[in-house]
């Protein structure tokens, strides 16, 4: 038992690595930060985003990150809930990465803003029939959701720390045992986690969707060409599941060198979740394949000069890119087992991820560079859209705080579920030596 | 003197303007020449007629004009002349459902429109609140002018998206936008398949002049960084009885504007009223992008007998400023 | 080659179209003399001038400049001496009553407005004497009175021209009246105008489909047409109760997906509302019994 905690906690220390990375970490922030003061000084124009291309950046990214933060509820809830073993040692990351995608979304969407200091109207003022409206709910309930599935299953694992951890810093021990909620094994205390967690499965599923449906819905439920699409739902969701699993096997791969957690996530697991991500992305080549030829078939005027600009236009290079170089070739590469061993599956998985990213931003932009009307008498900057370094500067803020959420929590709680590995290899988690 | 003070007051805290109480506390301070102001833009000509008390005061407006103003109305309209005009301004003119027509068979591209429009609502050169396009519906048809503005549709897809209530449309039929509302998400620039739309990216034109002014919502002026703007078909001027700024600015008679329950256009360069229906229907009115449902208010008239020959615009794209 | 020729040949058609349907813009001679009853002054010429950029430059061009549209019948340069021959009278008619694509300008520029548009020309009209406005006292016209009726059997608006003569009201016979009906935001000329009968009497047809307000009211005048002004001005105005009653409801009366948020589909509200509540029912519930657990062990322990 001893074992299995040290182990899995090791790394729950301020070393200089540590430091090191979160000062890197927050000097960046702040170079970011000063972009975004600049911002609010001058307003949006220092972004590239003008009329007509009004969308950039900013959210493409925004629907990456709710893309990204989708994973949680796919780990946890559905594999979950089949009865997978082997997801157990993951679902934290999961679990991590859902929340801190989920809680950074929030904010890259008041970075869009013209006028965010009247965040507070989209709740006073609220309107039923916005999808913006359904999207805060959405996204926060998740997060909420995420959240409560990230820290249920941390409140043994805290008491358990507290009580025979000897190397948990001092300064953490009243957190810990504030958030363990005098955790002692109790069966009653047992009974209400188990049951809690089965409530919040259930949960997150609906909640899940919802958040990647309803952000699809702020593109289809517009009328122009390239957004207008009944199938906007799934293809986001199937879409949002190839990023997060890529973003999970990215972190995995991290944690297990960083953190010597070689024994507890193997190569089985990369393997799975290189499995996983190969079925994600067939679904989400399906999807694609809908949504690219069922237009392009029929070659409507305005559908015809969006595909046009995808395909062979001003898009083209990204979008062949995206296409090949960030779906069908890394299907084909995972389907052999060779490329599901960590490095060469994480190696994939940063390509998928970056794909992922790129994929985003061919959603938001070609749409908005093409309107129904032609685009006359403004300046060369309004017809194409250039992003700026301050607005380069504003998304990477974003980036860096996600970055800064994951490094905390993964450092200052145990990575993988310590009293449920215990449980798993029949240990009781509060006595010593029984091994 | 008071009414800046009124104003700034409101400019500095954004977030407190929309509350009644304050409102109603600093509504007392400077009351009289912020009603001055407001008895002013309430300039209802039809509730002018009134029968005065007999007493009145002389007050100096914000265009620096001096206006006798009935005491009685004083008392009435002794509120923050911003919130005074965004109450009214929600209100549409009773009765009416204005609606435009344009006849591309005259427009030559003269722009005196924009000019106008521009000039009224303190847009810099390269925001369009209407914009006349070189259009060419396919390669075998001729090419034609086409000044394009707010279509001020029934069903707006632009007002369905507005988190906030911010853009909303009237009982008039006129699709307004509140600035002291709007957060700044562009969703409703992303809704109109029009382009119909266009957002305060940096500081609007000559702000700094127009600082601590009384933002009238039927004019969107003063504009304001980080908001959204477009064609309001002159709510200021249909309150007045007067034809939209770009109607009256026309040189070539291709604009009418009216009230479609009176059945009734007025083109703006003529003065001549015809009647709505009459002139749809003898001309083959269309309008842009019907299949969409989105009902538009503005017809066209297609380009046919032209008097004049087609000339291609010079593309003189104004720089950003 | 073959395409320039075929558009000079269109062009050529077009010319002679338009010269065949142009027989010359005759002003009547009676109109001819008209003069302007003050002397021009710089003011007037410099009213005239910005009226001038306003409303005639976008197709005469800036005046000496040649810089006219291309339109057929070619509006010309109005410096030159095609205009410049013309008396007061005979530039005055054409600026009011206009003619295709020329507009009238009748009920755009009032009539001093007119004449500073004229004294603005006259500046470039070389040779050109402002006739005496001092001859010009005895143009004064008839006096007419009209009054108007409602014919409810033939569905006719009547009205009646009486001269006042000097021997008492006559019935004024061949008076050129205008019907119109008042507007938001101006007056509609009902149809073409009619000469009154023998008896004073010009009818016109009532459109039976034509909207008044709520209680089918409607704000109709008349006047004598009468575009010099030679005549006295002669007008009447009545409120008959003979349109269409209108009551539309207002735009924003029903429920939709893009009313305000008081105005929303019921079932968006509803559903909205409902699944918040549940969702959020169960994420307290479970938040506070999780926080319950703390409790357990202080029961165990007493």
């Amino acid at each position: 038992m001893d074992q299995i905690i040290n182990d899995l906690s090791h790394h729950i220390r301020l070393n200089k690595g540590f430091f090191l990375w979160m000062g890197f970490l927050a000097l960046a922030f702040l170079a970011c930060l000063y972009a975004y003061v600049q911002q609010l000084r001058y307003g949006l124009g220092v972004a590239g985003i003008r009329d007509y291309i009004s969308w950039g950046l900013y959210i493409s990214n925004f629907v990456f990150f709710v893309a990204s933060s989708l994973i949680g509820m796919l780990i946890s809830a559905v594999l979950g809930l089949i009865g997978l073993k082997w997801v157990q040692p993951i679902t934290r990351i999961a679990e991590t990465i859902a929340v801190a995608f989920a809680a950074v979304a929030g904010l890259v969407i008041v970075m869009d803003m013209g006028r965010p200091e009247r965040l507070a109207y989209v709740f006073l003022y609220a309107r039923f029939q916005s999808p913006i409206l359904w999207d805060v709910t959405v996204i926060t309930t998740y997060f909420v959701i995420s959240l409560l599935l990230l820290f249920l299953p941390m409140i043994p694992d805290m008491a358990v720390l507290y009580k025979r951890f000897g190397n948990l810093p001092g300064w953490l021990k009243p957190v810990y045992k504030v958030l363990s909620l005098n955790w002692t094994d109790h069966p009653e205390q047992n009974r209400i986690i188990h049951r809690s967690m089965y409530i919040l499965l259930i949960l997150i599923i609906p909640a899940a969707l919802s958040i990647h449906t309803v952000t699809s819905w702020l593109f289809a439920l517009t009328v122009r060409p390239g957004w207008d699409s009944t199938i906007f739902g799934p293809y986001f969701v199937s879409g949002a599941f190839v990023a997060g699993s890529a973003a999970v096997i990215i972190a995995m791969f991290f944690f297990r060198k960083n953190y010597k957690l070689q024994d507890y996530l193997t190569d089985l697991h990369f393997n799975n979740m290189g499995k996983v991500l190969v079925l994600v992305a067939f679904v989400y080549l399906y999807f694609n394949i809908n949504e690219y030829l069922v237009p392009g078939y029929k070659l409507k005027r305005a559908d015809a000069i969006h595909l046009r600009e995808l395909m062979s236009g001003h898009f083209a290079i990204t979008f062949w890119l995206v296409q090949v170089g960030g779906l069908l070739i890394p299907i084909a590469l995972m389907l052999f087992r060779k490329m599901r061993r960590p490095l060469p599956l994480t190696l994939i998985s940063v390509v998928v991820l970056i794909a992922a990213w790129f994929k985003r931003y061919l959603i938001v932009v070609p749409t908005l560079a093409h309107p129904f009307l032609p685009i006359q008498h403004v300046p060369d900057n309004f017809r194409v859209y250039t992003p700026t370094l301050t607005e380069i500067a504003i998304t990477l803020l974003s980036f860096i705080l996600v970055l800064i959420i994951i490094t905390l929590i993964s450092k200052f709680f145990p990575v993988i579920p310590v009293v449920e590995t215990a449980k798993e290899k029949g240990l009781d988690p509060l006595k010593s030596n029984e091994s | 003197m008071d009414e800046n003070t009124v104003n700034n007051r409101d400019e500095q805290d954004p977030s407190k303007s929309s509350r009644r109480n304050f409102l109603k506390n600093i509504g007392l301070l400077g009351a009289g020449v912020a009603a001055g102001a407001g008895a002013l833009y309430s300039g209802d000509i039809f509730e002018k007629k009134k029968a005065a008390t007999g007493e009145s005061k002389v007050l100096l407006t914000q265009d620096n004009k001096l206006v006798e103003v009935d005491s009685l109305e004083l008392k009435a309209l002794a509120k923050n002349p911003t919130k005074l005009m965004l109450e009214k301004g929600r209100e549409g003119i009773e009765g009416r459902r204005w609606v435009m027509v344009i006849d591309l068979s005259k427009c030559r591209n003269a722009r005196r429109c924009i000019a106008a429009c521009q000039e009224a609502h303190q847009l810099k050169p390269e925001q369009y609140h209407l914009n006349t396009l070189q259009m060419q519906d396919s390669p075998g048809t001729a090419p034609y002018h086409m000044p394009k503005n707010c279509q001020h549709c029934d069903n707006p897809p632009c007002v369905a998206v507005c988190p906030v209530d911010a853009t909303y449309k009237r009982g008039d039929g006129i699709v307004l936008i509140d600035n002291e509302r709007c957060i700044g998400c562009r969703f409703c620039m992303a809704a109109c398949p029009y382009s119909a739309r266009i957002f305060h990216w940096t500081s609007p034109k000559d702000s700094d002049k127009h600082n601590g002014e009384a933002y009238n919502v039927e004019l969107n002026v003063p504009q304001k960084l980080g908001t959204i703007s477009k064609c309001l078909f002159s709510a200021d001027r249909c309150r007045e009885g007067k034809l939209p700024y770009c109607v009256s600015a026309c040189p070539n008679g291709v604009y009418y504007f009216g009230d479609e329950n009176e059945d009734a256009v007025t083109n703006g360069t003529t003065k001549e009223t015809v009647r709505l229906s009459k002139l749809l229907r003898d001309n083959g009115a269309y309008q842009l992008m019907p299949e969409l449902g989105t009902k538009p208010r503005v017809y066209y008239l297609p380009p046919k007998n032209r008097l004049f020959p087609f000339e291609p615009a010079t593309d003189e794209s104004p720089k950003e400023g | 080659m073959k395409k320039l020729f075929y558009i000079l040949l269109l062009v050529f058609i077009m010319l002679l179209r338009a010269e065949a349907q142009n027989p010359g813009w005759i002003v009547p001679d009676d109109q001819k003399g008209k003069i302007c009853l003050v002397k021009f002054t710089p003011d007037m010429v410099k009213q005239g001038e910005a009226l001038y950029m306003k409303n005639c430059q976008s197709c005469h061009g800036i005046p000496t400049k040649k810089n006219f549209a291309a339109i057929q019948p070619s509006p010309g340069d109005l410096s030159e001496p095609k205009a410049g021959t013309q008396k007061d009278g005979e530039l005055f008619y054409r600026i009011t009553t206009g003619k295709v694509p020329m507009p009238e300008f009748r009920n755009i520029l009032s009539e001093d407005e007119r004449w500073s548009v004229i004294s603005f020309l006259r500046t470039f009209h070389k040779g050109y004497v402002q006739p005496d406005p001092e001859k010009m006292a005895a143009s004064m016209g008839k006096r007419i009175r009209l009054s108007m009726t409602y014919d409810t059997a033939r569905k006719k608006i009547m009205v009646k021209a009486v001269e006042l003569t000097k021997e008492g009201p006559v019935a004024a016979k061949g008076a050129e009246i205008i019907v119109f009906v008042q507007r938001y935001f101006g007056n509609m000329q009902l149809a073409d105008p009619k000469p009154t009968s023998e008896s004073g009497y010009a009818g016109f047809d009532w459109p039976q489909d034509f909207p008044g307000d709520k209680t089918g009211k409607v704000i109709l005048g008349a006047r004598v047409n009468d575009p010099t002004g030679s005549m006295q001005e002669a007008i009447v105005r009545d409120t008959l109760a003979i349109g269409l009653p209108t009551n539309k409801p207002a735009l924003t009366d029903t429920r939709a997906m893009w009313s305000t948020r008081e105005k929303a589909p019921v079932w968006m509200i509803l559903t909205y509302t409902l699944a918040v509540i549940i969702v959020w029912y169960f994420i307290i519930y479970i938040i506070l019994s999780v926080l319950d657990m703390r409790k357990i062990k202080q029961v165990k322990n007493t």
